[in-house]
């Protein structure tokens, strides 16, 4: 068989270029952190309107 | 619809599709043709990924659900930013790395050829069923309501998206995709802003907003364990995940859009920028439909949307009685919200508690009463369409917006329909000629204007299929239900394959071959003997076929194992 190749290591190591952002980990957390900020606000939205 | 609303439609659509077959009319390159053009920056691949998910059905469908409902279909998409990072970070490098023009290329690498002829073969077989789908959603619905012939709708999007498909590849979708989402964008903005203008004097949007809540149209969230409920948290994180997952990072359609441009940030930016924007944008679609049914509290409603199955069906006494019930129930309906909306002002905690108990239960009638007209039309025809949510956003557009706008929002209609049925195209196209044709003429592959060739006739001979499929198919009512359900009978198991070739780096060929066709009968299986949300059937799926793989791996006898060495 043929192992499982591994994501290229310098594709990591390549800044995503946004203004805040180093590395592409930072991006990654700031949008899991947006996506919980939507769900807590629909959340209130929710108990404010319902 | 007037001559200005001809303008714009034709101007907008027509124009948008012959600017795409314009610019890429000198398209020679197989890659620019199967992966688009290596300048396009991450706003152009983020808008593409946008406007191939945005089918004409998300425009039709889902503000009636949430006029219907409410709000809570917002869930669904819950799983999707999660599923994007995973994409940026797993999925898109690798395809970028491998170079592949699709996604099951990848699978042929790393496995074998039968594991990648069963996942383009999935891809084919779920993507072209559902294709014939979306050019049909859209075009009965519009027919119905403009007085169009079907089949002449059908016919002109399906040759108007073929033409620029076929002409530039990849590249046109891309390039057109990005005006389409402008106008989709423009046209949107506008309905809600003629509708909040329209809301009663003094109602405004905090007004309305509480009069949906009170009716139950703005729970966006519910956390309830129950798993026969549809729509929960859990079931959009979870079932939403495995199937963003599966569609972002499996299906030809998407991922055709971001493995291309200038470098993999462009590509990555792109999914960032739909994972930051997906729901917030069909919070306001779903939010549009629940306003919507605050609006027709005031503006008297028809008793059923779809007018011209009514009056196809409605010719004697006792449906003159249901619209004249319902007409009195309207207007109970509406005495009632003015009282609890004067009660709620009062400050007054049983007051207000007594007038929103009579405006529940005014509500309800009315709603009792559409049932009823439903009923009657089924039993004065059993085949009658009873199902008229998607009518309510076309019913309001026709009915309440200036001349040119309502020209604008049928283009949106029609700009999301050309819009997601051309990535089809394209990744159909692709997948058949590279998957499948140069697998048996694998002494093709070299010569590139033969592929090219041949990848433009795949494309237009899916275009054309789509185009018979819708014509001469019988289709189920709920059509956007009835694609989701599709795309979670083979995504689960889809993703289980490309889970297993990223992570499970012992097990071969064979095994997740096996594995995966095992998986998908347990799937069908289940589908036809259980009651439960089908977003649970990515998951069962996808954890059947990783789960059946390491087993399998495990009691494989030494030979295959050997045999997929030598492969490999």
């Amino acid at each position: 068989m043929t192992p499982a190749p591994r994501p290229d290591e310098r594709s990591e190591a390549e800044p995503p270029g946004i203004p805040g952002f180093g590395t592409w980990r930072g991006v990654y957390l700031f949008v899991f952190g947006w996506f919980v900020l939507v769900v807590i606000l629909l959340t209130v939205f929710t108990r404010i309107f319902s | 619809m007037n001559v200005a609303d001809w303008v714009v439609l034709l101007g907008t659509i027509v124009g948008i599709a012959a600017y795409g077959s314009w610019r890429t009319r000198h398209v020679r390159s197989l890659s620019t043709y199967l992966r688009g053009n290596t300048s396009t920056g991450w706003g152009t691949i983020g808008l593409s990924v946008m406007a191939t998910q945005a089918s004409a059905i998300t425009f039709l469908s889902i503000p009636g659900q949430g006029f219907e409902s409410g709000i809570g279909f917002v869930q669904n998409y819950f799983g999707l930013p999660l599923a994007l990072i995973v994409v940026c970070a797993v999925f898109l490098p690798m395809y970028r790395r491998l170079n592949v023009y699709t996604a099951y290329e990848f699978l042929g690498q790393r496995f074998d050829e039968k594991t990648r002829l069963l996942a383009a073969g999935l891809f084919l077989l779920q993507r072209g069923l559902a294709t014939g789908v979306t050019i049909y959603a859209p075009a009965i619905i519009i027919s119905t309501v403009l007085g169009w012939p079907l089949d002449l709708v059908i016919v002109f999007t399906g040759l108007l998206v073929i033409v620029y498909t076929v002409t530039g590849g990849s590249e046109a979708v891309a390039l057109t995709h990005k005006w389409q989402m402008a106008v989709i964008s423009a046209g949107m903005v506008t309905a809600m802003v003629v509708l909040l203008l329209r809301l009663p004097d003094g109602l405004g949007f905090t007004g309305a907003a509480s009069v949906a809540g009170a009716l139950g149209k703005l729970q966006a969230v519910d956390f309830s364990l129950d798993p026969s409920r549809r729509y929960t948290v859990w079931t959009g994180v979870f079932g939403g995940l495995f199937l963003s997952l599966s569609y972002f990072g499996t299906d030809q359609s998407q991922v055709q859009r971001y493995i291309g441009g200038a470098a993999l940030r462009e590509g990555r930016l792109g999914l960032m920028f739909n994972a930051v924007l997906k729901i917030p944008m069909q919070f306001v679609i779903l939010l549009l439909g629940a306003l919507l049914f605050v609006f027709y509290q005031f503006a008297p409603p028809p008793v059923f949307f779809n007018q011209v199955e009514w009056r196809r069906h409605a010719q004697d006494g006792r449906f003159r009685a249901i619209e004249a019930e319902h007409a009195s129930a309207v207007a109970q309906s509406q005495s009632a919200i003015r009282a609890w909306l004067q009660a709620r002002a009062s400050d007054d905690t049983a007051r207000e508690a007594s007038a929103r108990a009579a405006m529940v239960a005014a509500s309800s009638r009315t709603d009792a009463i559409r049932a009823e007209a439903k009923a009657a039309l089924v039993a004065a025809d059993p085949r009658a369409k009873t199902k008229d949510s998607d009518y309510v956003f076309i019913t309001f557009i026709l009915t309440q917006l200036p001349h040119g706008a309502v020209g604008l929002l049928v283009a949106v209609m029609f700009a999301a329909a050309l819009s997601s049925k051309a990535s089809e195209l394209a990744a159909l196209g692709t997948t058949t000629t590279i998957d499948f044709w140069r697998h048996f003429r694998p002494l093709a592959a070299a010569d590139e204007a033969r592929n090219m060739r041949v990848a433009r006739r795949f494309t237009a001979l899916w275009g054309v299929f789509a185009v018979a499929f819708a014509l001469f198919a019988g289709f189920a009512e709920n059509l956007i239900e009835a694609i989701n359900i599709l795309g979670s009978i083979f995504y689960g198991v889809l993703l289980g394959l490309f889970l297993v070739a990223f992570f499970l780096r012992r097990v071969g060929g064979s095994a997740v071959f096996f594995a995966a066709v095992t998986a998908q009968a347990l799937v069908i299986v289940m589908y036809f003997s259980l009651n439960i949300g089908y977003l649970w059937y990515n998951l069962i799926g996808c954890a059947a076929c990783i789960a059946l793989s390491v087993a399998l791996q495990a009691v494989l006898p030494p030979r295959a194992l050997d045999d997929e060495g030598r492969a490999g």
